[in-house]
């Protein structure tokens, strides 16, 4: 390479290089990502097998190969782009890269390895349509994927030092800045001060001939943020670039880059283009012959966080231990050896060519004013599409954390995103309209940082994450300034406390009074910032922090310590399941029946239609496998015991008459509350509107799933001589809750559950053959009518959703079902299996649809109208709301409709009750305590669904159980409080021995009765686990118990007290 | 001179005066720990914070460090301030109960508790030992190691050091073990008995040249007999 020795030379230089592209045939180009995160995902094998088979087959000719920097998508890597059709080929095996060449060769798409979008199945010829891409705005990192960076002529043919050359040839500093100054970008370092204003200070700084310097800061420490080094390894001459610009523009002619050693490929990298650089002239003495001296050395920083702060950075670059200094002097006035300094991050350095090519008043065009431009983001965590995005300021969270981000991976919805780093703080769901922009997100309580977005799911407990990041800082912190050293400190103790249940309520004031402090007094930004995990989260989620405190329980199963066995926890009764799980396994049904008994009245019930949220949390589950099936092998215990097995202790009242208590309503909450209070002596009238006890058990749930003998055998064993069940008798008609208490009983206990469909709230609704699906059900179940006919369409997604379809089905005259919900299936609220065994009976799904007009023909319902939709921004649930599309309506032809959007509590009844004091809330819930459940009445209480709204039956039952030792605690005139259980040391069982079999058996699978034969009757659907598969089911549980059963076991004999 | 307004006093310093030193002046009393005359400037114990700017946009800043600016307005004792100290203060307390100089602070701020884990330090980091070490005894004999938690002083790889002379100037100068209080209160709890007794060789004119740092003091020895 000749080194140009003037401006006039680099133009011929530039344009010799762009023909020489321009001539060269456009032969297909493999491009492989060869950044470190490529490399770590298996880049280096493609490379090394797309190598060997262009060498084998001698293509050298027919196609090239460029391995470039990290392209952003680092969640398909390793990948193959096939240009120029921008095909991109996700997650290559090595054994599929020849087939990827062939296709290139021939000049199409090998479409089954091509992209394909997983929630779609949509399949992407071209990279730019993919979602991921398409809404992003790739200014700078968009360069990364054309060009190999340790080939300067690669970025001298994009345009490379076109910059350099306009601004040496306009040959004035002033214009430069003038530039920068109007483009109005800011720091992207984090702190966002504007680069223009800092270069005019630097310019202005200093006596002449003092020197200068220009630092470009990649000391990128933040957990989860990645862009910098991106830069530095796929780019580095564009950062070379701008450092010069910045050089000639603030009069420096020393540039250093401060790069962390942990970088090895970016100082790889840099060190090339350097090098380079000064091979061609465009360093050194004498630039272009234009007298401008500039040179760039690299300084390896040592992985200390706090050097990214600019007196930190600058210490560390003199030699001295990384550690600020309070400013001012700020290091524009004094910095490295005591000569002004100006220090820039690699993104903003990245820009600067951008700026000066295009003018920087078009670059203030994109993003929004006082925020312009397009920031890199590192999108990780629980996420869909983990990578580099680079937006232009002023998107939402939203449209990156969905639209680009592609939503949560798995089931769990997204809770919040922290964003700038470890220092940063996390914005809550609800907030996802914010924009991302220096000034909103500091306004929201967190910081832009480098640009990390870490976004968390429900999985992830707040309190756990601003103790991390306080461990992370409390290690980090330099240590000078005292605050900063033993405020984080102090900070990561407390939340130490709190997330092991030595929490107090005082503690949370300390907390954010110290927060407060330490982010004032700080000396520089570490500390200053420091606070902001906690405060934001304090902020946010504040309740989180209250549950581990009060309640002692981490709902995200995070803290161990408040969790114990994520079965037991997860249980809304905290049934013992993996201590009947163990049972089974040793052979003992009967006290595995004890044991489920003793948490839950509804064993049978619960073995059958329970949501079973132990196997949703189960760690055998949870850590890759499958969970184990807990309510099989309840199934399995319950059909095999009678349950005269257990017999509970029935308590006789001693002081004289035993109290009266009513319960309304004979659902699951009721007769919950009713058996318990029964068996602590109280006098118990169950009231219920329906012509037999069971509530939704019985109106609602279909016979296929809960046979209606299992209801009455379970109902009957809760019954004793203290429990009375008055049937066909409701609230408002017969009776009221004044009566009620006239009549002498101590409590009422409303369990109404809920029994009203909710309406479309569109017009003919009321005639025939359009049914609400509470009374559909209700028909059948009660009365044995078939409502059903013909061709039948079931508005709604949830489970009530599929038990009116499924119901619907086994109906004499109906011919085909088709479920017709406004989202996608991803967001269906009804359990997985009842879907899949509905899509098993020939029941269709139709997602992405809204009813919009009933039409009927002659009087009867005909003809629904639809309009399709489309996902938007998540509502209040966190699940993305349906947007209907325009044009898009039509009409279908049906015969019978069934709405089952959702229910309503039936509280019209309970109206006369109103001016009674029972206050009902806006959603026709009866307004209750969610502690006491006590409501706005003194002596009356509720539970279950009549409060929630429509919810699970464990949840009902849970409810029942609080019900009935809140109305005792009332009716003893003690204070409505029920002590918190922290989690107990467990008894110990021995696990059995299991052999190799079991050790590897997958879960076992539910039996079923066969979808031709099952759809005709409505005989149950599921079968029970024979005895060698629920051995073999046991035998895979992972006995998380023992973990908390072996510390009550080793405490004593740590204490040195009882040898055993 | 520079014009500023100190609490409400509109005062005129020389160029590159701190705010300390203006505050000082004017007999207004800021707190220190790591502050020394004749030592530069570190800004490490935080306790000297004064309020700079108008409310809202008014922050804190360390008086020792911060030089005096044209128009500036200090408030050396606002609400934000005090808040801030005594905070400082607790933390101080909460590390290194057993220093009287913490104690007198505290007690002079009314802080009567900590509420934190109690440590039993010795040191609380304010570097004035390295400071004296290398500013006024030429030495640089000692210096800081570590980080975060880990930070410590002490000499390089913690070896015997060739350079130190034993001049015990880093004792002399310390805040934190130049006179030690054994309070008999329950723990986290401060007597502030002695807040505003003078260590008792002062009283006593032998002894008017006797550095304290010797534990046990020879005063007090003397005095016990």
């Amino acid at each position: 390479m000749r080194r140009l020795t003037s401006l006039d030379e680099l133009v011929g230089f530039r344009t010799r290089v762009a023909s020489a592209k321009l001539i060269k045939a456009e032969t297909p180009t493999l491009v492989v990502s060869g950044g470190t995160c490529g490399q770590a995902s298996g880049a280096n094998d493609i490379m090394r097998i797309v190598k060997r088979c262009i060498l084998e087959r001698d293509l050298g000719d027919r196609i090239s190969l460029r391995i470039t920097g990290c392209h952003g998508f680092c969640q398909v890597e390793p990948f193959i782009l096939v240009e120029p059709g921008q095909h991109l080929y996700p997650n290559l095996k090595m054994e599929d890269v020849p087939r990827v060449i062939d296709a290139a060769l021939n000049g199409h798409v090998e479409t089954e390895l091509i992209y394909t979008e997983p929630d779609t199945g949509t399949k992407y010829d071209c990279q730019d349509e993919i979602p991921f891409f398409k809404k992003q705005t790739r200014t700078i990192l968009g360069t990364n994927q054309k060009l190999d960076p340790i080939r300067i002529f690669n970025f001298v043919e994009r345009d490379g030092y076109a910059a350099l050359e306009k601004a040496l040839t306009k040959a004035d500093p002033g214009w430069i800045i003038d530039e920068v100054k109007a483009s109005g970008i800011r720091g992207r370092g984090g702190a966002g001060f504007p680069t223009g204003r800092k270069w005019e200070f630097a310019r202005a700084s200093g006596q002449p001939g003092q020197p200068k310097f220009v630092v470009c800061n990649c000391d990128e420490g933040d957990p989860g943020a990645y862009m910098d080094r991106s830069l530095l390894e796929g780019n580095p001459h564009s950062i070379l670039e701008g450092m010069m610009i910045a050089g000639f523009a603030i009069g420096a002619n020393h540039g250093i880059i401060y790069v962390r050693g942990e970088y090895p490929l970016a100082i790889k990298h840099t060190m090339i283009a350097i090098r380079q650089a000064r091979e061609l002239g465009l360093l050194g003495a004498d630039i272009l012959g234009t007298g401008f001296d500039f040179d760039i050395e690299i300084v390896r920083g040592a992985g200390a966080f706090v050097c990214g702060e600019e007196t930190a950075l600058i210490r560390s670059v003199e030699g001295f231990m990384g550690e600020p200094r309070q400013r001012p002097p700020f290091p524009i006035t004094r910095g490295i050896d005591g000569f002004p300094t100006c220090i820039n991050n690699v993104e903003t350095l990245a820009n600067i060519a951008v700026i000066i090519n295009n003018g920087g008043a078009a670059y203030a065009k994109i993003g929004t004013p006082g925020n312009t431009g397009t920031k890199i983001f590192s999108l990780v965590g629980k996420i869909r599409n983990t990578g580099l995005v680079e937006v232009p300021l002023g998107m939402t969270i939203g449209e990156v954390v969905h639209d680009i981000g592609g939503g949560p991976p798995g089931r769990a919805k997204i809770k919040a995103v922290q964003t700038g780093g470890p220092s940063g703080g996390c914005i809550p769901a609800a907030r996802f309209d914010l924009p991302v922009d220096y000034d909103s997100l500091k306004e929201a309580g967190s910081i832009m940082g480098s640009g990390g977005m870490i976004v968390m799911d429900e999985d992830t407990c707040m309190v756990d994450v601003a103790k991390y990041f306080m461990g992370f800082l409390k290690d980090e912190s330099c240590g000078k300034c005292f605050t900063c050293r033993k405020g984080t400190q102090r900070m990561y103790e407390i939340l130490e406390d709190i997330s092991e249940g030595r929490g107090t309520l005082d503690h949370l004031g300390l907390l954010e009074e110290l927060a407060v402090v330490v982010k004032d007094t700080s000396m520089c930004g570490l500390g200053q910032s420091a606070a902001n995990p906690v405060l934001s989260t304090l902020r946010y989620f504040r309740h989180e922090y209250e549950r581990h405190i009060v309640d002692k329980r981490c709902d995200a199963f995070v803290c161990k310590d408040l969790v114990g066995p994520p079965c037991q926890s997860a249980c809304p009764v905290g049934t013992e399941a993996w201590r009947y799980v163990a049972h089974i396994g040793r052979g003992e049904y009967e006290e595995a029946y004890r044991v489920i008994r003793e948490a839950n009245p509804f064993p049978s019930v619960c073995a059958r239609a329970c949501d079973h949220q132990c196997e949703e949390r189960c760690r055998a589950g949870t850590s890759g496998g499958d969970a184990i099936a807990i309510r099989a092998l309840k199934r399995f215990v319950t059909d095999r015991i009678d349950p005269s097995a257990y017999s509970p202790q029935r308590e006789e009242w001693t002081h004289g008459e035993p109290p009266r208590v009513a319960v309304v309503g004979a659902g699951p909450a009721g007769l919950t509350a009713a058996h318990a209070l029964s068996l602590k002596g109280y006098r118990v009238t169950v009231f219920e509107a329906e012509p037999e006890p069971g509530g939704m058990l019985y109106c609602a749930i279909p016979e296929y799933r809960l046979p209606r003998d299992v209801i009455t055998r379970e109902i009957q064993s809760l019954l004793n001589d203290n429990i009375e069940i008055v049937c066909n008798t409701s609230l408002g008609t017969d009776f009221s809750i004044d009566s009620l208490l006239d009549e002498g009983y101590g409590a009422v206990l409303l369990a109404l559950g809920a029994h009203k469909s909710r309406p479309l709230g569109l017009d003919n609704e009321d005639v025939p053959g359009v049914y609400p699906s509470i009374d559909f059900l209700k028909a059948f179940n009660q009365r044995g009518e078939q409502l059903a006919k013909g061709r039948v369409g079931v508005i709604g997604g949830g489970n009530s959703a599929i038990d009116a379809a499924r119901t619907a089905l086994r109906q004499r005259d109906v011919d085909s079902v088709a479920i017709l919900y406004r989202r996608t299936r991803t967001e269906m609220p009804a359990f997985e299996e009842e879907i899949e065994a509905a899509l098993q009976e020939g029941i269709t799904i139709e997602t992405l649809i809204s009813p919009t007009a009933i039409k009927t023909t002659s009087g009867l319902f005909s003809h629904l109208e639809l309009v399709r939709n489309r996902l938007g921004a998540p509502d209040s649930s966190g699940r993305r709301r349906p947007l209907p599309i325009a044009g898009s309506e039509h009409v279908i032809e049906l015969d019978t409709l069934i709405v089952a959007i959702s229910e309503d509590s039936g509280v019209d009844c309970i109206t006369p009750a109103r001016a009674g004091g029972v206050e009902v809330t806006d959603w026709n819930t009866v307004k209750a305590d969610p502690k006491t459940l006590l409501t706005s009445r003194p002596e009356v209480f509720a539970a279950g669904d009549v409060i929630t709204g429509p919810n699970t039956i464990i949840d009902a039952i849970a409810d029942g159980k609080r019900a009935a030792v809140m109305i005792d605690l009332h009716i003893r005139g003690q204070e409505l409080v029920r002590p918190t259980e922290p989690i107990k040391a467990l008894p110990y069982l021995a696990p059995v021995e299991i052999d190799e079999g079991v050790a590897q058996a997958e879960r076992v699978e539910t039996p079923r009765a066969s979808v031709e034969w099952r759809k005709r009757n409505f005989a149950e659907v599921e079968v029970g686990l024979s005895m060698r598969e629920a051995h073999c089911e046991a035998g895979r549980c992972l006995r998380c118990d023992l973990e908390f059963a072996e510390r009550q076991r080793s405490e004593p004999r740590a204490a040195g007290g009882h040898p055993e | 001179m520079i014009q500023l307004k100190i609490n409400g006093i509109d005062v005129s310093v020389d160029r590159g005066t701190t705010l300390l030193e203006a505050a000082t002046f004017l007999g207004l009393p800021i707190p220190t720990l790591c502050h020394m005359e004749g030592l530069t400037p570190y800004g490490a114990c935080r306790l000297c914070v004064v309020e700079i700017g108008a409310p809202p946009n008014s922050r804190l800043v360390t008086s020792c460090t911060y030089p005096a600016e044209e128009g500036l307005t200090v408030r050396t004792a606002s609400n934000r301030v005090l808040r801030a100290r005594r905070m400082i203060v607790e933390l101080l307390l909460a590390s290194c109960p057993q220093s009287k100089t913490i104690q007198d602070i505290a007690s002079a701020m009314e802080v009567r508790q900590q509420r934190f884990r109690q440590e039993n330090e010795d040191c609380i980091l304010c570097g004035r030992c390295v400071r004296m070490c290398s500013e006024q005894m030429m030495a640089g004999a000692i210096g800081f190691t570590g980080r975060g938690q880990d930070r410590a002083i002490g000499t390089p790889f913690d070896s015997h050091s060739e350079v130190c002379r034993l001049c015990g100037g880093c004792i002399y100068v310390c805040p934190a073990c130049e006179l030690r209080c054994t309070y008999t209160d329950p723990e986290k709890a401060i007597c502030g008995g002695c807040a505003n007794l003078a260590p008792p060789c002062a009283d006593k004119p032998q002894f008017d040249d006797m550095m304290c740092y010797m534990q046990p003091c020879v005063a007090c020895e003397i005095k016990k007999d």
